[in-house]
């Protein structure tokens, strides 16, 4: 050893699970407000069933999202800061930006849900579009704002946003296929969902994990040919400190399982094990979200 | 002083003009003895709570016997030319003076805490709710100032006054007399970081690489720092907004559970505090 630190100032981190929680409820909320729109928006037909359903689990999701926002602010009552146009708002914090779609994403998504629940295509489509782009923008800001901090590995990448974006995909769709199997129990035999559809969802989340598992690879890539703090990450993430998160529930459990119960032609059509799946998506979705949030902080915490 | 700067505005209007402020600090580590009395006199003259400091001493000992050393590096906010915490801070409650001072306005920050995600010197701290003094402002982010309410009424930081060895330089960039742009001139100077584009005001004068590294300072802290900082994040009291302290020697599935779950608790445990406080 050439040396070593022996004295130093402690660092917290400075965010912890409570916005891990909120990424994934965003994420959660985005996804399955994209399924939503397939049928209204994209025109095929057979998810309108699932549409109304669908919008209204991400309003929910969304609906708690504020409040774990707020609450983990230093000082709650000044979340109005935010919204103080054009004085107080900083353009150039993506936190800004986010603020804005995060008020105006659920507002968007009400009118939608209005306008299926009245069979209005016209207008369900047009506010469809409208929310499909908020919700992703939504998302996308969340990537952002942790993208755009040069200090931290590996956030600082411009594949951040869109990991976060394919991670609420699949975890979206994950949640969404637990949910309408869970809502089969309470209505009646015409409006149930049915096995063929929450597996032709599965399908769908399929492209998500084999896009997420992409997405993933040529990040390990670059870490791998990276600099110091890069090979750092990775050994946290592969076998170090986050290996719970990074690597056996993201990787293994959310990713990896689910991909394989998905392409096994005869069960990927079986009920239980489609639940499974998106029960695996939905949670593994979240040790991406901690690892993601906390893995800089915690390195660097002894600079 | 000039026109206060809300907001990124990039290079302050004060940058390299005769005539007007630009304030910098040069540290001669030569001649830092690592005394401390930076940290105690920062400490007493703002009242910085327990477990965080405005200016600290990085400490490592480097070399095989018999050809040691012991360096020392003074770490503060390096009052950034170009500051990510200013730009990524949604309120313009932190801002760039045009003098050179990145500065906080304590009843703007709502205590996102993105500034200090931002920083790359982790040198910004959050306040906590409970003060020695309760006027001083509390849940919201602090950090160093170059001692402005000492520098505009003509006094050097507390810092650069209670130095023991003379090793703070303190002063104005613009004037070329001023001791500060002839230490500057004169000398080989660095910055911590500079790949992060932050333009660092903080410079230092013989500074080991490996001391100014925060991936040497992570794999090379000695076994002691390494135990008491995770007992520091074990006993923490600022609970709920720094929730994200993680023990590295409790992670496996069940202390990673366990940890998150305590997490959430002292969030919702510390809530009422914060939004009830000053209300009954
Ligand atoms: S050192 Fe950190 S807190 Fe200070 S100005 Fe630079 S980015 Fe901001
Ligand atoms: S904690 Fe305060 S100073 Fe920091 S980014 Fe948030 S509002 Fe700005």
């Amino acid at each position: 050893m050439e040396g070593q630190i022996i004295a130093n100032a402690f660092h917290h981190a400075y965010w912890g699970f409570p916005i891990a929680t909120y990424f994934w409820l965003v994420g959660a909320s985005a996804g399955s407000f994209v399924i939503s729109t397939l049928g209204w928006v994209f025109g095929i037909k057979k998810y309108k069933s699932t549409a109304f359903f669908a919008s209204n689990m991400a309003i929910a999701l969304l609906l708690i999202v504020p409040i774990i926002l707020i609450i983990d602010l230093g000082k709650p009552f000044r979340f109005f800061h935010l919204l103080m146009l054009p004085s107080f708002s900083h353009w150039s914090a993506p936190m800004m930006w986010g603020s804005l779609f995060i008020l105006s994403y659920p507002i968007g998504m009400m009118f939608y849900s209005y306008f299926v629940y009245k069979k209005n295509e016209k207008w369900a489509r047009i506010l469809g579009i409208l929310a499909v782009v908020l919700a992703l923008c939504t998302h996308w800001y969340t990537g952002v704002v942790i993208q755009l901090n040069p200090s931290r590995i590996p956030n600082h990448a411009s594949v951040a946003p869109i990991l976060f974006l394919t991670g609420a995909y699949v975890s979206g769709i994950g949640l969404l296929n637990i949910c309408l199997w869970i809502r089969n129990y309470f209505v009646g035999p015409d409006s149930q969902v049915s096995t063929g559809l929450i597996a032709d969802m599965a399908r769908l989340m399929l492209y998500g994990i084999v896009f997420d598992l992409f997405l993933l690879w040529n990040e390990f890539l670059q870490m791998t040919y990276g600099f110091g703090e890069e090979y750092t990450m990775l050994y946290d993430v592969l076998l170090g400190v986050f290996r719970w998160p990074y690597f056996y529930l993201e990787i293994v459990w959310g990713l990896l399982f689910p991909l394989i119960i998905l392409v096994i032609p005869k069960i990927n059509r079986q009920l239980p094990w489609l639940l499974l799946a998106s029960f695996m998506c939905a949670t593994g979705v979240y040790g991406m979200r901690i690892w993601w949030v906390m893995a800089n902080f915690y390195y660097q915490g002894h600079y | 002083m000039g026109e206060r700067v809300y907001g990124f505005n990039g290079v302050s209007p004060s940058a390299g003009k005769p005539g007007r402020k630009r304030f910098a600090m040069v540290i001669d580590l030569r001649r830092c003895t690592g005394c401390n009395a930076c940290t105690a006199s920062c400490k007493t003259a703002y009242d910085v709570p327990l477990g965080a400091s405005r200016i600290w001493l990085m400490e490592a000992e480097t070399g095989e016997f018999p050809n040691t050393k012991r360096n020392v590096l003074p770490r503060l906010c390096n009052q950034c030319d170009h500051p990510t915490c200013v730009r990524n801070c949604p309120t313009k409650a932190t801002f760039k003076h045009p003098d050179g001072y990145v500065l906080q306005r304590y009843n703007r920050c709502i205590g996102c805490r993105t500034c200090m995600v931002a920083c790359p010197y982790n040198a910004r701290h959050f306040l906590p709710e409970y003060r020695r003094d309760a006027r001083n402002p509390r849940n919201v982010a602090d950090k160093c100032d170059f001692c402005i309410v000492r520098v505009t009424r003509g006094l050097a930081p507390i810092c650069v006054t209670s130095c023991t060895g003379g090793a703070i330089i303190f002063g104005d960039m613009n004037d070329p007399e001023s001791e500060v742009s002839r230490t500057f001139l004169d000398n080989k100077t660095f910055t911590l970081r500079p790949e992060m584009g932050n333009a660092p005001q903080v410079f230092y004068i013989g500074l080991n690489e490996k001391i100014a590294d925060p991936e040497f300072a992570f794999h090379h802290r000695s076994k002691q720092l390494h135990r008491r900082y995770n007992t520091f994040k074990r006993n923490s009291e600022v609970g709920g907004e720094m929730a994200g302290n993680i023990i590295d020697t409790d992670m496996g599935l069940v202390g990673l559970i366990r940890q998150g779950l305590n997490n959430f608790r002292t969030f919702f445990k510390d809530a009422p505090h914060k939004i009830f406080r000053g209300l009954f």
